[in-house]
């Protein structure tokens, strides 16, 4: 990371930290760097059995008859479940219960769950699998959002195929393009994404005494695991517990995927009353879970000759697959059509905007929530147009970018206000700093010019905004933190330690506001017997909405704690102080004690030493009619510019380096924000390049990752970033989220780049070394 | 149990066990060793989260059939700490950030480990190249290619 740390106009640099803003190792580093810490796969019951699952091999068909009979029979088989066996709702999903635990009169998809068998152990289980008979009759089926919404076309659910049509309309898109001197058009195309985490989906369900069951597993959102679980054994709510066991990645995968697995296995478990452990082996992770929402997008822009845009049209056709997931609109702005809508027109100010969205069911898999949550395809999208339209108009693309983009009271196409910690400009300015743009880039060349060398270099950038929040009415989170007598701290929450660094934030927000040291702070890891309901860890919301409730939480302890401090050293609680496990006096520092003699005394005197704290954001007030009005509370900026070089004779193109500057409130921890920022450029790079869910009359054909190929260490170049710190008056010190802006403006940045260097544009992802060299050759796919 | 016998040291120990011919490493490894470092995350030999040093050289353990390793040394996550001392490379990957989920970084510290031991000094493309068969999901690989280097520039001759 650049060391010229940059302060914006609305950032407070008066504060003295002592935890926040410092480098602090993991605090789970070491247990994972001696291979201690315990993965579901790691963890053993006594007397568990193997779950699996038999799969339709269909992309749409009715189950005329299901024959278990002779897999029941097999010895070591304890359970056998069809459709009839679910004691309670007959469905799962994040967002909508749509998807059958076991399939029961049709199958949607290639890969769903027809049968589930439980067996004393795993080679069992699956010769069972083939011992179930199934006769199906095909249906037609539907490939793409086109098709499934023709007049006549097969109903893939009772409700239809079209799930849902959002919209954002703003001003008047014909006199606005009545009035620019350009018009560009252009549609974009983005596949089926795989999460590619590297630890396999697997949960243990166990049942327990007072007639509840365990759910162990890698969950990433473990209260709606909890809420599905219950409904489809028939049991309240508060007869599951689930425990979070640390994810191996997840990147939003493992919010759906743990539904998935926890929902089938507890239901082996509960009908077998034996602990049941269900693992899905690679292929069938990419068979049957989430995936990255595709899209087609189709955007037209409208600009003056100065560059000033004046109306921006857009229609998203978003193909959601065979099962809701969490792709509808969870009111007013939750689900990822909803984000995708809402993103379309980008971080620009444009007077005029028109945008409609589809969300569509097909047979193919499902779309769900995958790091930017619908904004990585807007932002390919609005980004390789607005450098399109830089190039018609003959204006530096990054000129263009900052005679339009954000800033401080500037208004969005929903016609939200940004009345605070907006520091976009000032990250284009940065990357530019870091990039040496002006120096660098030239003006793109004609496709002719560009023929002659081997090799050419082209230069890209690319912006972008992402939410703080998930855009629902129901954003809460909640904390209990206990300060005990020898000032050790435990703090009870639901929210995942994916590898983000999410835990080890809060333990800084912890201890910086207790005044303790990090090493003081145990998070405990996410049990929803213990923690307080959270929400799911998701949608860049963690450690900003996390770190308030625990701001709350301490506030309680500490007017205690400060209490018994005043006593103890004769002076006004008022002007004391904690920090670094002692207790001072502001104005006689020398007046001190520590900090754990203080928490002596609050317990001696049954004093309160526990806080609890509920955090709900502004809330969204976005009509869904009309698509104005505010979906998302605060939003971090990112720009990114990237040297690629491609070679002229084969197409494959090679990103040599990448400068990245990111508007983030406030760094908690600097070294764990530049770990998203560069797991993300790679995972962006991916998207960019290389990676695609190959689909032919819906069956996958590159299952495993010897096929699915994601970005190695020799495909990420050299990043530099630039951290601004625009102070978000609604973040625990000034921060907002971080965990998904770093990877969405990555593929238009490298696309742009790509179409800087051969001087032909590209419209659809991957842009792999095929699509290239056919664009420089002018052959069509 | 199995039909054969198998004998290897695993982190300075000698075992022989009854195995299966068709038996992997990676599971002798975590099921009947109990060395659950070591992580299974494709099953051919793709995404290289299983890698162990084997007579030197990392080698994924969920291709290797366990015949392969008769007479082998074999060194796992488990068996690098010396004297509950962390190895240089170990030390380098917290304190640069060089760990996220965690779930590849035991392989990734033993290819670490392994370059180190056969070339103190590599560059960053020869790093790149030691760690190019163990995908990473989380890290963009940066801060791993860092803690491997800055270990090796920290580290005295033949320390690690």
């Amino acid at each position: 990371m650049n060391e010229d740390r940059e302060k914006g106009a609305g950032a407070k640099t008066d504060e003295v930290f002592s935890v926040i803003g410092k480098s602090k190792s993991r605090i789970d580093a070491h247990d994972k760097v001696v291979g201690r810490l315990k993965y579901i796969g790691d963890i053993e019951y006594a007397n568990t059995l193997h779950g699996a699952v038999l799969r339709s091999p269909h992309p749409h068909a009715l189950i005329k008859k299901i024959d278990v009979s002779r897999a029941e029979a097999l010895p070591g088989v304890m359970a056998v479940i069809t459709a009839k066996d679910v004691p309670g709702r007959n469905g799962f999903g994040a967002i909508l219960p749509d998807q059958p635990v076991v399939c029961g009169d049709k199958v949607r998809f290639v890969g769903d769950g027809v049968a589930l068998v439980a067996a004393v152990d795993e080679k069992t289980a699956i010769k069972a699998l083939e011992l179930i008979k199934v006769d199906y009759e095909p249906l037609p089926a539907l490939f793409s959002p086109i098709e499934a919404l023709a007049a006549g076309a097969q109903k893939i659910h009772d409700s239809g195929n079209l799930i849902t049509t959002s919209r954002v309309v703003k001003g008047d898109t014909e006199a606005g393009f009545k009035d620019a001197d350009v018009v560009l058009e252009r549609t974009y195309k983005v596949p089926f994404l795989e999460h590619a985490y590297l630890e396999p989906d697997a949960t243990i369900a166990v049942p327990s005494a007072d007639g509840s069951i365990i759910v162990y597993g890698p969950m990433q959102a473990p209260f709606t695991v909890r809420r599905n679980v219950a409904p489809v054994l028939g049991i309240p709510i508060n007869r599951v517990r689930c425990v979070v066991t640390q994810p191996g990645g997840g990147f939003g995968g493992k919010e759906d995927s743990t539904i998935d697995t926890a929902v089938r296995t507890a239901l082996l478990a509960w009908k077998t009353e034996r602990p049941v452990r269900l693992e899905y082996s690679r292929e069938e992770i990419m068979l049957s879970t989430c995936k990255r929402h595709p899209m087609t997008l189709t955007c037209k822009i409208g600009a003056k000759k100065d560059g000033a845009l004046v109306a921006f049209e857009g229609t998203i056709y978003d193909e959601q697959g065979a099962y809701a997931s969490l792709g509808p609109v969870l009111p007013p702005a939750g689900g990822v059509h909803a984000h995708a809508v809402v993103m379309l027109a980008g971080p620009y100010e444009i007077p005029n905007v028109k945008v409609e969205g589809y969300l569509v069911h097909t047979n193919h898999p499902y779309g769900g929530a995958m790091r930017g949550f619908g904004a990585p395809q807007a932002n390919f999208a609005h980004e390789s147009l607005i450098d399109e339209l830089a190039d018609l108009l003959k204006i530096d693309p990054y000129k263009l970018r900052m005679k339009n983009c954000f800033k401080l009271g500037s208004q969005t196409a929903t016609g939200q206000v940004l009345d605070q910690s907006v520091g976009l400009r000032e990250t284009i300015e940065a990357a530019e700093r870091a990039f040496k743009w002006g120096e660098k880039r030239k003006p793109t060349p004609d496709r002719e010019k560009a023929g002659s060398e081997e090799k050419r270099t082209g230069y890209g950038m690319a912006i972008g905004w992402y939410r703080t929040s998930i855009g629902t009415m129901a954003d809460g989170c909640g904390a209990n933190v206990h300060l005990l007598e020898d000032g050790s701290v435990i703090v009870y929450q639901g929210l995942v330690e994916m590898g983000q660094g999410m835990h080890t934030g809060i333990a800084q927000i912890t201890a910086e506001a207790l005044g303790v040291a990090i090493e003081d702070v145990r998070i405990v890891t996410p049990d929803t017997d213990s923690a307080p309901e959270s929400g799911p860890t998701v949608g860049s919301r963690s450690l900003t909405l996390m770190g308030n409730a625990i701001l709350l939480a301490v506030k309680q302890i500490k007017e205690s704690l400060m209490l018994s401090a005043s006593e103890l050293l004769e002076a006004p609680a008022e002007r004391l102080v904690a920090r670094d496990r002692f207790i001072f006096d502001r104005e006689k520092p020398e007046v001190r004690l520590e900090l754990k003699e203080a928490a002596r005394r609050c317990m001696g005197l049954g004093r309160r030493m526990m806080g609890q704290g509920w955090y709900t954001p502004p809330k969204p007030t976005l009509d869904p009619q009309t698509g104005q009005g505010n979906p998302y509370f605060v939003y971090t900026y990112a720009t990114q510019m990237a040297e690629v070089e491609v070679d002229m004779r084969t197409g494959e193109a090679q990103v040599k380096r990448i400068a990245a500057a990111f508007d983030i409130g406030k760094a908690i921890n600097p070294m764990l924000l530049e770990g998203q920022i560069d797991g993300g450029i790679g995972m962006g790079l991916g998207y960019a390049l290389m990676e695609k869910v190959i689909l032919d009359k819906g069956i996958i054909q590159n299952l495993g990752l010897k096929d699915y190929l994601i970005p190695t260490s020799l495909d990420v170049p050299e990043i530099s970033a630039t951290i601004i710190e625009q102070h978000n008056a609604h973040g625990p010190f000034g921060a907002k989220g971080i965990g998904e802006m770093p990877n969405i403006p990555t593929p238009a940045a490298v696309n742009n780049a790509i179409a800087n260097a051969i001087g032909v544009r590209l419209y659809e992802l991957p842009i792999d070394s095929e699509a290239i060299w056919r664009a420089i050759q002018g052959v069509a796919r | 149990m199995g039909n054969e016998t198998v004998k290897f040291t695993v982190n300075g120990k000698g075992v022989s066990l009854e195995v299966e011919p068709g038996d992997m490493l990676v599971d002798v490894l975590r099921e009947r060793l109990g060395l659950t470092g070591t992580k299974a995350g494709c099953r051919e030999g793709e995404c290289g989260v299983c890698s162990v040093i084997m007579n030197g050289t990392l080698v994924a353990s969920c291709i290797l059939p366990i015949k392969k390793a008769e007479g082998a040394t074999i060194l796992t996550i488990e068996g690098l700490e010396a004297n509950r001392e962390l190895h240089l490379v170990q030390k380098h990957f917290i304190d640069n950030g060089a760990i996220q989920c965690g779930f590849c970084t035991p392989a990734m510290v033993l290819a670490g480990k392994a370059l180190l031991d056969k070339n103190p000094r590599p560059t960053r493309e020869e790093i790149q190249l030691a760690i190019s068969g163990i995908l990473c999901r989380c890290t963009g690989y940066q801060k791993i290619i860092k803690a491997i280097d800055s270990a090796s520039k920290s580290g005295k001759r033949g320390e690690v």
